[in-house]
């Protein structure tokens, strides 16, 4: 630990932690537009330079050096005994003096002269480093009176736009493509001021490659600026409109951390959210636009039931009295009880303990997406598992009780000699097999509870809505053991309910004993019973998540 | 009269002195031999360190220092030869490469057996056709001659020399510039730290050296330091106490151009006047000096009050300017200094590299607005201010006076000391060339203000008689900041 001097505060820091990120452990902002902790620091911006002391001084003497030092670069170290400034001090270092308010003023100055100021109609206004900074730390008017420079808009790629005119060329983007994606797609054209962001180019400006791997987006997030923009984002809304919460990825079985943003009419967007040790700074763009199902028109709003071959609208009352029915005179082997990948913790613990209580099954079967490609980027994963959550269900259905837990064909076996099946999906827009097809034609009296229409759902005789991960709490376990919250945003379309709820309602109906109130109490039962998952309260979890002890991964 | 003394130059002029017979004559290599022969590598570098050499790329820092903050332990450790020479107004290093390229090879070689380098790249500055055609040339007569490649000389010394052109970017021939560019990057400069001796081209050592510093090698090794510190003087640094002495020793090839009657490169030993500069270029073409650029177009111009001024590395520093590349553009009574700058800041608003924002921006905003001012469009207020100077008990103040203010010098000097300031010799930006743009804006603009103010009040180009458009040392604020220690002027 180096024992440094900053402004007016003694503060201990790891060794090798630079001067911006030790500031702002210790709530100091130090400006700063090219340094991005998860890239390489060129310190090009020059915007987060600070006032360092000198650390070969004459005799005694405690003083600034006479050159300001980026923050980004100046990383502080344990300094030998014999070295230490002021007997004591590893490293003596401002950011409040005058010389370097004055410089950063004058750095904002000159990022200033060729911006277009069209905050107006820019997509990052309300989040734009370069307003926040001018704001705190800039001049009060400009001195340009030239002419500045109008770069041309670009299209990068199939969701990335550049606003050329506002980029301040910290070089983000391009580091990111060279060393996160390992893709390369971006590049520096041109010298000096006329400096432009491009992609490879023919001499007539025909595209060589475009900015389209799976982490494309991201360059979008780490823009300090308005310079690239999201395709899907742009002009949809200001995003002081926008609320946000903490949740983790559906898409795969990662679970990156996100933030969710949404304003009461649907999910506007999805943005990474910082963890060190699943998916860092980072989320892929299948995660970041795989949101749009939520807010389909085509969501499941109402129970359906088959009346005359046809999937009908009814109301929750009929059709849980439709199953109910089926189901009280009917042999315990003849009943499939399938939980989803896609599902919460939460959701897939009520669907056992409905299996195990009420139904008295013991036959439990694991459905969700079908497995998609693998992605290996030099510093970003992305799982060919697409359910966030086949580890947490696959552990909560089977766990309690004496389980068994089939999945793949011996469970479409199962399923096969069934009468009744109860299949919860909540996987969107799911293919199905030919062989998951012949098995489902063949039950007698199929439950389906999803969210979307599609061939699972079309060979149903009772149709029930549920929710996706933008409308629910719980949890999710990740491929790695680490247990995560998702978090409710969004209401619901129509009638849909939360899955468990459902299952809940279903139990009660039947005769079973079953009264949770929100998915934490459930969570506490979880933590109870399921063995590893003892810490794995909502209270423990918090926006960190926390690991499963028995996880050797 | 001052001579000239031909060192590096002794034998230009000798016909096919590129080719290895002739230069053989010539004590050819022998240095070399000497260099394996009689001393050990530590021997050479405390004999570098000892001779008091200066590198003569620019920056004037010693080399036996730099030299010695390379570590010895890690291998392989490179030496870069910067043959980039691009600093409008030098002209020096090309010389010897098109005509006597095999003293820059022996100067390698004797550079590589002092630091243990098995691997030297020249980046030859891509304009230099002729120039790389010979050294290429040399190069493989050398390896021919069994003076380069594996086992020189039955020594067991394997050395290579590899060259490698430049596209043309003025930034190039800044030390972690080229090496980006030597690794087939954009050249754009490295943040320091690290510096190019730890950690230099593909992450290893690199001595970064100038053509003409390696040349002057071969003269230290063969006619011993004592001879060499004969040459140029010697001053005492006074801001170490007791004073270090601070050697300016050697000759220097100065390229002298601009309104002189002989223009072209002249070898004189460090620490003479401008006047006598002049006066050995076949004296001033015009009626009087107007003013002097002593170190390439990035040093800090001088007037006709500081003729006296010695061109040396610490006399110019201390002069608030630089001796650079050695550079030397003369003006006489009929430039304008308006015109000068706006020539210097379209070249550099074209040539920074736009890697950090201070350059990338400012440069071309200082270019602007010396085009405006140029233009006559320069914009001058209706008010005045207090005027600045010395006052009346002798000291900086207000002197009672009033001023006009001219705006846009203001903001000239403003910006400019935004990218690097002046007064503080500190820079805001990744690498010197902040400097190289700033202090010429600065210094003309303070050194000549008359000339510019009268652009702005006339609204067009106006050159003043050189009495007029130049201020008085004692009436500048930068004159009066000089440092001139005693021992110093003494000497």
């Amino acid at each position: 630990m180096a024992f440094v001097k900053l402004n007016d505060l003694e503060i201990e820091v790891e060794d090798g932690t630079n001067v911006v990120e030790a500031a702002r452990e210790h709530g100091i902002e130090v400006p700063h537009y090219c340094y991005h902790p998860g890239l390489s620091r060129p310190a090009n911006c020059r915007m987060c330079l600070v006032e360092p002391h000198v650390f070969f001084p004459p005799a005694g003497a405690i003083v600034p050096d006479r050159q300001l030092a980026t923050g980004c670069t100046t990383v502080l170290r344990t300094a030998p005994p014999d070295r230490k400034l002021d007997g004591k001090y590893d490293f003596i270092v401002r950011t409040d003096s005058e010389r370097v308010k004055k410089a950063r003023a004058d750095i904002l100055e000159f990022l200033l002269v060729h911006h277009p100021l069209d905050c107006p109609v820019c997509d990052q206004a309300g989040e734009c480093d370069l307003q926040d900074y001018s704001h705190r730390h800039g001049h009060d008017k400009s001195r340009y009176l030239e002419v500045k420079n109008v770069p041309p808009k670009k299209d990068l790629g199939p969701d990335v736009l550049l606003y050329a005119t506002r980029c301040v060329v910290c070089t983000r983007c391009i580091r990111f493509a060279d060393e996160v994606s390992g893709t390369g797609e971006l590049g520096l054209v041109h010298r000096g001021s006329h400096d432009e962001i491009d992609i490879p180019r023919s001499h007539e400006g025909v595209p060589l490659q475009v900015l389209d791997n799976k982490l494309a987006g991201n360059v979008v997030d780490i823009c300090p600026v308005g310079a690239l923009i999201s395709k899907d984002f742009l002009f949809k809304s200001r995003p002081w409109f926008l609320e946000k919460a903490n949740s983790v990825c559906s898409g795969c079985s990662v679970g990156c951390n996100i933030t969710v943003e949404y304003k009461a009419d649907g999910v506007y967007r999805l943005k990474p959210r910082f963890h060190e040790d699943i998916n860092q700074h980072w989320i892929c763009d299948d995660g970041r636009l795989g949101y749009h199902y939520v807010n389909s028109d085509d969501r499941l709003q109402l129970p359906l039931k088959r009346v005359d071959d046809a999937l009908t609208p009814t109301h929750w009352a009929d059709a849980l009295a439709t199953i109910t029915e089926k189901l009280s005179d009917i042999e315990t082997e003849d009943i499939v009880v399938i939980g989803s990948a896609q599902g919460t913790n939460e959701d897939n613990y009520v669907l056992q303990q409905f299996a195990h209580d009420v139904l008295k099954t013991t036959q439990l079967g694991l459905f969700g997406q079908l497995p998609g490609e693998a992605h290996k980027f030099p510093q970003f994963t992305i799982e060919a598992d697409k359910n966030p959550n086949t580890a947490g269900a696959r552990t909560i259905l089977g766990s309690a009780n004496g389980n068994t837990v089939l999945e793949g064909d011996a469970l479409w076996e199962k399923v096969s000699s069934a009468k009744v099946v109860y299949l919860v999906s909540g996987a969107p827009e799911r293919p199905l097999e030919d062989a998951e097809k012949a098995a489902l034609e063949s039950v007698d009296f199929l439950v389906v509870q999803d969210v979307l229409p599609s061939e699972v759902t079309q060979f149903a005789d009772v149709v029930l809505p549920g929710t996706t991960f933008a409308e629910k709490d719980g949890t999710f376990t990740n491929s790695t053991g680490w247990v995560q919250r998702i978090r409710k945003t969004i209401d619901p379309p129509g009638e849909a309910r939360v899955d468990w709820e459902i299952t809940q309602q279903l139990a009660k109906q039947l005769g079973g004993e079953m009264n949770y109130h929100f998915a934490g109490e459930i969570a506490l039962e979880i933590a109870e019973n399921v063995p590893g998952y003892a810490d794995a309260t909502h209270q423990k979890i918090g926006d960190a998540g926390i690991k499963l002890a028995d996880s050797d991964q | 009269m001052v001579e000239e003394r031909r060192i590096l130059y002794e034998h230009l002029d000798v016909p096919d002195i590129n080719t290895f017979d002739v230069f053989r004559q010539y004590d050819g290599y022998t240095r070399f031999e000497k260099a394996i022969t009689e001393y050990q590598p530590e021997d050479i570098a405390k004999m570098v360190m000892d001779s008091g050499l200066k590198g003569r790329g620019g920056a004037g820092f010693s080399t036996g220092l730099k030299w010695s903050f390379v570590p010895r332990d890690i291998k392989p450790c490179y030496l870069c030869c910067n043959a980039d020479e691009s600093e409008p107004g030098t002209f020096s290093n090309r010389y010897v490469l098109e005509k006597n390229p095999h003293l820059l090879i022996e100067g390698i070689l004797i550079c590589c057996y002092a630091m243990g380098i098995e691997t030297t790249y020249v980046y030859i500055r891509g304009e230099f056709t002729l120039g790389k055609k010979m050294l290429d040339a040399a190069i493989k007569e050398a390896y021919e001659k069994g003076y380069l490649g594996k086992d020189i000389r039955g020594t067991g010394l394997n050395i290579d020399i590899y060259t490698h052109p430049g596209a043309g970017a003025y930034i190039c021939g800044e030390e972690t510039g080229l090496i980006e560019s030597l690794e087939g990057k954009r050249g754009q400069p490295r943040n320091k730290p690290p510096f190019p001796a730890v950690e230099g081209v593909f992450g290893k050592p690199t001595v970064v050296q100038n053509v003409e510093t390696l040349c002057n090698l071969p003269f230290i090794v063969g006619n011993g330091v004592e001879w060499y510190t004969q040459m140029g003087p010697t001053y005492a640094d006074t801001r170490a106490n007791p004073p270090t002495p601070d050697p300016n020793t050697g000759t220097k090839l100065y390229c002298i151009s601009g309104d002189v009657n002989e223009p072209g490169v002249y070898e004189l030993d460090l620490g003479l006047t401008c006047s006598e500069l002049i006066e050995v270029a076949g004296g001033l073409r015009g009626e009087e000096v107007k003013a002097v650029i002593p170190g390439g177009s990035s040093a800090p111009i001088l007037t006709h009050y500081e003729l006296d001024t010695r061109l040396d590395f610490t006399s110019l520093t201390l002069a608030k300017s630089m001796l650079g590349s050695g550079g030397i553009i003369v003006m006489n009574e009929t430039r304008n200094i308006v015109d000068c700058l706006l020539n210097i800041m379209k070249f550099y608003a074209h040539e920074s590299c736009g890697q950090c924002t201070p350059c990338r921006w400012g440069t071309p905003w200082v270019r602007d607005i010396v085009q405006r001012i140029a233009d006559g469009d320069g914009r001058k207020s209706t008010m005045t201010r207090p005027k600045f100077g010395v006052a009346e008990n002798g000291r900086w103040g207000d002197t009672g006076e009033t001023e006009e203010i001219y705006e846009d010098l203001d903001l000239l000097e403003s910006v400019a000391n935004n990218i690097a300031n002046v007064d503080t010799m500190t820079w805001n930006t990744i690498c010197v060339f902040g400097i190289a743009v700033s202090w010429p804006a600065v210094s003309y603009l303070r050194k000549f203000r008359p000339e510019f103010e009268a652009a702005i009040r006339e609204g067009k180009l106006v050159t003043l008689p050189v009495a007029e458009a130049t201020v008085p040392p004692e009436e500048n604020y930068a004159y009066q900041q000089r440092f001139i220690p005693k021992e110093f002027a003494d000497l």
